[in-house]
This record gives structure tokens, sequence and C-alpha cells, in this order.
């Protein structure tokens, strides 16, 4: 399974992720997941978040999810972005792509790695008023 | 023995510091080091049943047994996404 970690504190490019997209020809899913920082927290309205992270652990405890994901589902490529450091509201914090050969294994793959990242992986946010 | 302690998030404004340490005896475990951060930390002690631990890189049970020069890690739950 091809895989790309990134965690940076630069912007999401969203079109040159898409753009950078490569499928074999058995692949028929590409499901793509981008999450942006709302408005509000705790119904508290906010102007961003900032995002820390323990790196060397959340790099490990990626690959560790990359490889259950593997483990679990014929998946042919997982690439996920995570931003580090200020991200205003309405930007993207996050943005996670999988490419499977069907949408059943693609969806559920996406949706486990972020429910996952949501349990494991040390990364922090603060609001920022 | 000693290890070196990293607090992260906001656990680093309930204990004042981000990195601390510790002198244990020899055979202690996560659990005896959190006992004595406890009672160098009170407001870490609130904390207790939410925290996470990790020694290294790989989370950890308080029955973990220490060696000499660990580095431990503690922070609340984890918030990505």
């Amino acid at each position: 399974m091809e895989r790309s970690l990134t965690l940076s504190p630069d912007p999401i490019d969203e079109p040159a992720l898409v753009a950078a997209r490569r499928m074999t020809g058995g692949m028929g899913a590409a499901v793509y997941f981008s999450g942006v920082v709302r408005r509000s927290e705790d119904a508290q309205p906010i102007a961003a978040i900032e995002y820390e992270c323990f790196r060397p652990m959340a790099e490990h405890q990626f690959h560790k999810l990359f490889d259950e994901v593997e483990r679990r589902w014929p998946v042919e490529s997982v690439r996920l972005v995570h931003r580090l450091g200020v991200v205003r509201v309405n930007e993207p914090s996050l943005w996670v792509e999988v490419t499977a050969p069907h949408r059943g294994e693609a969806f559920a793959a996406c949706q486990w790695l972020i429910d996952e990242m949501k349990r494991v992986v040390p990364i922090w946010k603060k609001p920022i008023a | 023995m000693t290890v070196r302690i990293q607090f992260w998030s906001y656990f680093k404004e309930l204990t004042g510091c981000a990195q601390a340490s510790e002198e244990l005896p020899p055979g202690a475990t996560l659990g005896d080091l959190t006992a004595r951060l406890h009672a160098r930390f009170p407001k870490l002690a609130a904390m207790e049943k939410s925290t996470l631990i990790a020694v290294g890189v790989e989370y950890q049970g308080r029955e973990h047994v220490l060696k000499d020069g660990d580095e431990v890690s503690l922070f609340p739950p984890v918030q990505g996404g």
C-alpha cells in the first residue's frame, strides 16, 4: 500500500493534492475527506485553532494505523495531511484520501482512519478567540 | 534511575512546565511515577482518569516497568482533525 503522511504548518493545497493522485487500473474508488476549522468551539466564537503535535509519536502512531488499514482493506494508497500551528476558520486542518478497488472499502477505511486518529494520534487543539 | 517527563497540551499549564525529571528506584512502574507526579503537581492529580501516558512513542499502562533514561509523556485526550 502506498502511504504518504505530511504534518506541516503550511496551508493544505487541495487542488494540488487531487492533481497529484495516482491510481492503477484496478482501482475504482478515490475517497477524500477535508476537515475544516469551524467558527465556534464549545459554543464560543473563535478565529482559529492552534494545533500542537508530539511529532515522533504522531508519526509512529499514524504508521501503525496505516499498517492496520492495509491489513483490513484492499487499499492501494493512503495520503494524509494534518496541518499544525494556527489554522484559521474556514481553512482545512486535515485532508485524508484513500484509493481502493470499490467505494465500500474506500469509505470504510477513510472513516476508520479518521476515527482512530482522533483516538490515538497525539495532536491537540487550542481555540484562539 | 532517572526518567524524563514531558507534558503536552494544557498539562503544561497545569504543571507550570513542559519537562521534568524524577529519580525512581529500580523496578518502579508508571503507576509509581504518576503517584510521585501527582504529589508534586496536585492539579495533575485531578486529571488522573483522562491522562494518557506514553513511554517513547508507545502508549503504556500504569503497570509498565520503567528503565533508566526512559522518556515519559503525559497528556490529555488527543484532539486531531
